[in-house]
């Protein structure tokens, strides 16, 4: 398997999505869950796909960790189908998931086999996916935020799912961050070193703790809450791959693997 | 403002104050050294923390300060203060020594540290409060707010009891010296002897693996085989033995190994504080939040 087959299982995958979308706007149950795992499937086909002809998990470069987001989009999307039944968010995580591919699809990064030293470890796989999944979540967290600020207005179960968006998040968000301590202890002795990344990983961290603590202490005010939701996001984003353009962290960073 | 109950504005004014508080201690006796927090000193200023924390929960019900620290809305402020400083700290180049100075060395600067412990307190009486009203479903939230406090504390005053020394070791040449980061020569008490260095390359010739076999002698007599690799450290009497480098000009055939001996004596505790938040973390994925109450 390798990036040049990529289309056809994106393809074959984002149709599928598309089609449980458009099941979940027909409220046709039974087909939203067929076609939306059917895609998902598919789309984890290739992934296992490029994990076995890699030799190694696709988790090194950006491209490879985009992979990883348009299949958790989905993923997120068809839980919180499962739970709260809102008809739009499959329409939203396949065109998110759809943007990200699309992005691998006309600049897939590089296609290399080697894996350094320091990331062949079993906190790695762990460690990156999870970090990917809570990214998913935080998405559709803001998405719900920007469309919440727009409306002007929000009911209370909107305000509900985005506070478990967030909380899901950022407990997935905690998972990846400590994973990454503990791995960083076994591999360079040290489990934080305020690395760039580890800065902005812990800015990310406090930005979704304001949330969770500002909608505990005023309730009322959910527009405060939605726009710290949107800077939170820039803080993530900056950690993802922002770092790699902010001056602060030129040659700094020992996260620079997907540079190369 | 400081009408009860108090709230978010009144947490704002308490962090400006720490913020000035911590310029003017910053002006006065300049950065903080934290080399000056080794044993026993982190542990009085630990019992001190604690102390002062202990005393803030038993005067709660008195002092209406105290007890206003335990709710979200202290923490929002202070929160606010912490994430601004820290995205500073993500903005501007950190160095060493020298550069801008205050902000450019966030780790070293008053406010910051002042801030992130009053971060703690806040979240230690909370944790203190929530175990005192014990119930079962109180343990996410002990686990969340007592364990970022574990973590923190211990990775912070422990830091200067950090031990890090680097050994350059030759084959069969048993080495016992060596160097830490300013170059001071020390004796860990232990001895490495390299008995093959190994290093397997992929075929664009960067490293794959590079791996060493040693022996350790200890100094109370104790022998230990094993192999060290980048990831997998070897552990002998409270040291970690990592494989650090080798000669990269002759790479596969390297006559040296390059070792990184690390000591941490608070290491467990930043592991229960970890732990303890991942624990945390699982409750807050699988329960999720509690239904939200307009005001």
């Amino acid at each position: 398997m390798s990036w040049d087959s990529f289309i056809w299982f994106a393809l074959g995958a984002v149709l599928l999505w598309a089609a449980g979308a458009f099941f979940a706007w027909k409220e046709k149950k039974v087909w939203v869950y067929v076609c939306t795992l059917a895609g998902i499937a598919v789309f984890f086909a290739f992934i296992l796909g490029m994990w076995i002809s890699l030799e190694r998990p696709p988790l090194r470069t950006m491209g490879e960790t985009r992979l990883w987001y348009s299949f958790f989009l989905p993923v997120a999307g068809i839980i919180v189908y499962s739970r709260w039944r809102y008809k739009w968010i499959l329409s939203f995580s396949t065109l998110l998931s759809f943007v990200f591919i699309c992005v691998n699809l006309f600049k897939p990064g590089i296609h290399s086999k080697s894996l350094m030293p320091a990331l062949q470890s079993p906190w790695f796989a762990p460690h990156v996916i999870v970090y990917m999944f809570s990214y998913a979540l935080l998405g559709a967290a803001t998405i719900m935020a920007v469309y919440l600020l727009i409306r002007k207005r929000a009911s209370d179960s909107e305000i509900n799912l985005t506070d478990n968006l967030v909380y899901v998040g950022l407990a997935f968000l905690t998972f990846g961050m400590l994973f990454g301590a503990l791995w960083a202890k076994e591999a360079w002795g040290t489990y934080w070193a305020w690395d760039p990344k580890e800065t902005w990983a812990a800015a990310t961290w406090l930005c979704y703790l304001v949330y969770i603590h500002l909608r505990k202490a005023k309730p009322g005010e959910w527009q405060t809450a939605c726009v710290i939701l949107l800077v939170s996001f820039v803080c993530l984003q900056i950690c993802w791959w922002g770092i790699n353009y902010l001056p602060s962290a030129q040659g700094l960073s020992i996260h620079t693997y997907n540079l190369k | 403002m400081w009408v009860k109950p108090w709230n978010m504005k009144e947490g704002f004014l308490v962090g400006g104050g720490l913020l000035f508080t911590g310029i003017l201690l910053q002006v006065a006796i300049g950065p903080i050294r934290w080399e000056l927090f080794a044993w026993p000193v982190n542990l009085i200023v630990l019992v001190l923390l604690l102390a002062a924390i202990g005393i803030m929960f038993l005067l709660r019900r008195k002092v209406y300060a105290f007890e206003w620290l335990m709710h979200a809305g202290a923490a929002v402020p202070c929160l606010v203060y912490a994430a601004t400083l820290t995205i500073l700290m993500g903005l501007l180049p950190q160095v060493r020594t020298g550069g801008m100075p205050w902000l450019s060395q966030m780790l070293r600067f008053w406010p910051f540290v002042l801030i992130w412990t009053w971060m703690m307190v806040i979240s230690a009486l909370a944790a203190l409060n929530h175990i005192f009203r014990w119930k079962v479903k109180e343990i996410p939230f002990i686990l969340n707010h007592m364990g970022v406090v574990v973590a923190i504390v211990a990775a912070t005053l422990g830091n200067a009891d950090i031990r890090s020394l680097q050994m350059t070791v030759f084959t069969d040449e048993p080495e016992w010296r060596a160097v830490d980061d300013a170059g001071t020569i020390h004796e860990p008490g232990l001895a490495i002897e390299l008995h093959r260095f190994t290093m397997e390359e992929y075929a664009d010739g960067t490293p794959k693996r590079f791996a060493s076999d040693i022996s350790v002698y200890t100094i109370d007599g104790k022998t230990v085989q094993g192999t060290v690799e980048v990831n997998k450290p070897l552990k002998v009497n409270g040291w970690k033995i990592y494989q650090y480098g080798y000669d990269v000009r002759m790479g596969p055939k390297s006559t040296y190994s390059v070792f990184q001996l690390v000591r941490d004596p608070w290491i467990f505790w930043v592991y229960l504080g970890i732990f303890m938040m991942i624990a945390g973390a699982l409750c807050l994925m699988l329960f999720m939040a509690p239904k939200p109450v307009r005001v």
